[in-house]
C-alpha cells in the first residue's frame, strides 16, 4: 500500500513538472516568435498554473482517498491492534473511528455471545449430570419413591414403587396416576391430590399396603414441589416400617413380660415379708414356712434374670463358655432327678431309653444341662396327669454326632405356630391357659445348642398326640477325648 | 356370719399368703387356682367376694369376670382384680365389667384386707339404704 501510494506522489509531481516546463516553454517560444504578443503568452502561463495546482490538488485528495480505502481494507483483513492506523485527520480518520468502533461492538458481542453459549451449555451439562444423579438416587433406594406433575401425571417412580404399587415403570410415565392405580390405591392417590391441593410441605402418613398376602405398613412421605407460589409437582416416599413397627412391639412385649414375670415372684416375696414383719405367722412352723417362700421364690426370681442375661450374653457374643469332656447319659440322669419329683406331683411318668455305648461330647455341661431341664420341665408342663415323658439318646456314627429327644403325650402344638416356638417369649396360645411361663426356656435352649455348641435344636409336634423335642451334638473328637 | 372370699390365683403362693390374711381377720376362704375352677365355685358357693389374678390357666381373669357378668348367680358379687401388668386393663375395661377395684402386684396384703374391708362395708350400706 506504501509502494502505491508513493507512485502517486511522484506520478502528480512530475505531472506538474511536466506542466509548469510546459508553460515557461510556450511562454518562451510565443514571446520569442511573436515579439511582442506578451498577453497571450501570460493568459497561456496562467492556464499552465491553473492546471499544475488543479492536478497538485486531485493528486492530495487522491493520495487521502487511496489511505482510507487501505485502512478500511486492512481493518476487514487484520484484526485492530494490528493494524498500523492512518495519521490523517477530519473526515477520513472519524470515518475509520467509526467503523474501527462498529467493528469493536460487533466483535465484544460475538465475544459475549459466544461467553453465553458456552455457560449455556455447561449449565445443560450439570443438569444432565445432576438427573442422572437423582435418578441414580431414586433407583438405587429400597423405599417407593414417585413423583408427580402439577396435574397428578407420574413424571417418575422407581422399582420399588412399580413394585409396591402394582404398575408398569416403563410405560406408565405421564399417564395420570388415578387411572394407574387409583383402583386399587385410591386411598394414596386421594393423598397425593390433597397435599398437592394444600400445597403442604411435608406430610407424614402411615398408610398399609397389601404385598403378597400379607398387610404392611408404610410411612408415607409426601412433599410438594413449589415453583413461583403454585404446586408443580408431588414427591412421594413410602419407607416400609413394618420391621420396625415389628421390633418396637417386640420390645414391648418384651418389658411387658419381663415386668410381668419378675412382679409375681416379687408379689410372694413383698407379701410373705410383710406377714412375718406384721407377726401375722404365728408359730415358728408358719415362720419357717415363709421364710422357704421366700427363698424360693428369690431363687426363681434369681434364674429369671440370669436366664434373661444369658440369653442377652450369647446374642451378644460375651457369655463366658467352659467346654470339657461330659457323659451325655448322666447329665441327662442328673436332670432327670430333679425333675421327678414335680412330675410325680402330676401323676407323670419320666422315662429313658436304652443308654448307649459312646457318649461323649465337649461342651458347657451347666449349659447343656439347662437345655435338658429345659426341655424336661416344658413336658411335664403341657403333659395332662397320667401322661408320660420318655428321653431317648441315639448316636448318629457317619455324621459323628449325638441326637437326644424329649418325647411327651401333652397337647401337641398347632403346625401354625411351630415356625414360632423359638422366638424369645412366644408362647404357644392354648399353653397361655395350660400352664404358666415365661417364653424363654426354649429360645435359650436354641441359643446354647445352636451358637454356642454348633448343634441343632428341632421339634415335630401333633395337637393332642404330643411333641417331640430335642437337639443334636457333636460327638467329642479323639482329640478332645484324649485331652482329657 | 364370716364373709366368704373367693381367692383365684394360678401361684398357690399367693392364695396362701392371701388366706392366711383374711383367716386371721375373721374371714372364710376359699380357692382356686385357674379361671375355670374359680367360676364353678362363684356359683356354687356364692361367695360375698372374689379376689382374682389377671392371668390364669384355662380362663384368665377377664374372662372370669365376663362370665360371672353374664350369669345371674354371680352378676352382682363385687370383683378385686390382681394384675402384674400395670396397663393391662384401662379404667373403662374396669368399668365395664364392673371390677370393684384392681390392685397391682406386688401388693400389701393390708391393702388387700383395708380394700376388702371398704368394698364389703359400702355393699352392706348399699344395702340397708
Amino acid at each position: 500500500m506504501r509502494g502505491q501510494r508513493s507512485t502517486v506522489w511522484i506520478a502528480t509531481a512530475a505531472a506538474i513538472v511536466s506542466l509548469l516546463m510546459a508553460a515557461l516553454a510556450q511562454w518562451q517560444e510565443t514571446g520569442v516568435a511573436a515579439g511582442g504578443d506578451r498577453w497571450f503568452a501570460s493568459l497561456c502561463l496562467a492556464v499552465y498554473f491553473v492546471g499544475a495546482v488543479g492536478v497538485i490538488v486531485l493528486g492530495v485528495g487522491y493520495g487521502r482517498l487511496l489511505g482510507v480505502v487501505t485502512s478500511i481494507a486492512a481493518r476487514f483483513l487484520a484484526p485492530p491492534s494490528a493494524l498500523d492506523r492512518p495519521h490523517g485527520s477530519g473526515t477520513s480518520n472519524a470515518l475509520t473511528e467509526a467503523v474501527d468502533a462498529h467493528l469493536a461492538d460487533g466483535d465484544r458481542t460475538v465475544r459475549h455471545l459466544r461467553e453465553e453459549l458456552q455457560d449455556l451449555q455447561v449449565r445443560s451439562r450439570l443438569s444432565e449430570r445432576q438427573k442422572r444423579h437423582v435418578e441414580a438416587i431414586l433407583y438405587s433406594l429400597r423405599d417407593a419413591v414417585l413423583v408427580v406433575d402439577g396435574s397428578d401425571r407420574l413424571l417418575m417412580a422407581n422399582e420399588p414403587a412399580a413394585k409396591l404399587l402394582g404398575f408398569d415403570a416403563a410405560h406408565a410415565c405421564h399417564e395420570p396416576l388415578a387411572e394407574i392405580i387409583g383402583r386399587t390405591h385410591a386411598e394414596f392417590v386421594e393423598l397425593l391430590r390433597q397435599s398437592r391441593c394444600n400445597r403442604t410441605e411435608a406430610t407424614k402418613r402411615e398408610l398399609v399396603f397389601t404385598q403378597g398376602d400379607r398387610p404392611r405398613a408404610f410411612e408415607a412421605i409426601i412433599s410438594c414441589v413449589q415453583e413461583d407460589g403454585k404446586t408443580s409437582g408431588v414427591v412421594a416416599v413410602l419407607h416400609d416400617v413394618t420391621k420396625e413397627k415389628e421390633v418396637a412391639q417386640m420390645k414391648n412385649d418384651f418389658v411387658s413380660h419381663v415386668s410381668h414375670e419378675l412382679k409375681t415372684p416379687l408379689a410372694s416375696i413383698t407379701a410373705y415379708s410383710e406377714m412375718l414383719a406384721d407377726g401375722e405367722a404365728g408359730d415358728e412352723e408358719t415362720r419357717k414356712e415363709f421364710y422357704a417362700v421366700i427363698q424360693n421364690q428369690a431363687q426363681r426370681l434369681n434364674r429369671l434374670i440370669e436366664d434373661i442375661l444369658n440369653i442377652s450374653r450369647i446374642e451378644s457374643g460375651l457369655i463366658k463358655v467352659k467346654k470339657e469332656q461330659a457323659s451325655l447319659t448322666i447329665l441327662i440322669e442328673e436332670q432327670m432327678q430333679m425333675i421327678r419329683s414335680y412330675a410325680e406331683e402330676k401323676n407323670i411318668t419320666v422315662t429313658s431309653g436304652q443308654p448307649i455305648v459312646y457318649d461323649q461330647v465337649h461342651v458347657d455341661k451347666d449349659m447343656i444341662s439347662q437345655v435338658i431341664i429345659n426341655l424336661l420341665s416344658n413336658a411335664v408342663k403341657y403333659t395332662p396327669a397320667g401322661g408320660h415323658v420318655t428321653v431317648g439318646t441315639e448316636v448318629d456314627e457317619a455324621a459323628r454326632l449325638v441326637r437326644v429327644t424329649v418325647t411327651d403325650t401333652g397337647v401337641g402344638i398347632p403346625e401354625d405356630e411351630m415356625g414360632h416356638l423359638f422366638e424369645k417369649f412366644f408362647r404357644v396360645s392354648a399353653n397361655n391357659k395350660q400352664a404358666k411361663g415365661t417364653g424363654l426356656g426354649l429360645n435359650l435352649a436354641k441359643q446354647i445348642v445352636e451358637k454356642v455348641h454348633d448343634g441343632r435344636m428341632f421339634v415335630t409336634s401333633k395337637v393332642g398326640v404330643g411333641s417331640t423335642f430335642g437337639f443334636e451334638l457333636p460327638l467329642a473328637t479323639a482329640e478332645q477325648a484324649a485331652a482329657v | 356370719m364370716a364373709n366368704k372370699v373367693l381367692v383365684a390365683d394360678d401361684e398357690i403362693h399367693i392364695i396362701h399368703v392371701v388366706a392366711i390374711k383374711l383367716r386371721n381377720n375373721g374371714y372364710e376362704v376359699i380357692a382356686a387356682n385357674n379361671g375355670l375352677e374359680a367360676y364353678d365355685l362363684a356359683c356354687r358357693e356364692k361367695p360375698d367376694i372374689v379376689v382374682t389374678d389377671y392371668q390364669m390357666p384355662l380362663m384368665t381373669g377377664i374372662e372370669l369376670i365376663t362370665k360371672m357378668r353374664e350369669d345371674e348367680r354371680t352378676k352382682d358379687i363385687p370383683v378385686i382384680l390382681l394384675t402384674a401388668r400395670s396397663f393391662a386393663v384401662t379404667q373403662e375395661q374396669q368399668e365395664s365389667l364392673g371390677v370393684s377395684s384392681c390392685l397391682s402386684k406386688p401388693f400389701s396384703p393390708k391393702e388387700l384386707l383395708k380394700t376388702i374391708q371398704d368394698i364389703l362395708y359400702q355393699r352392706q350400706l348399699a344395702v340397708k339404704c
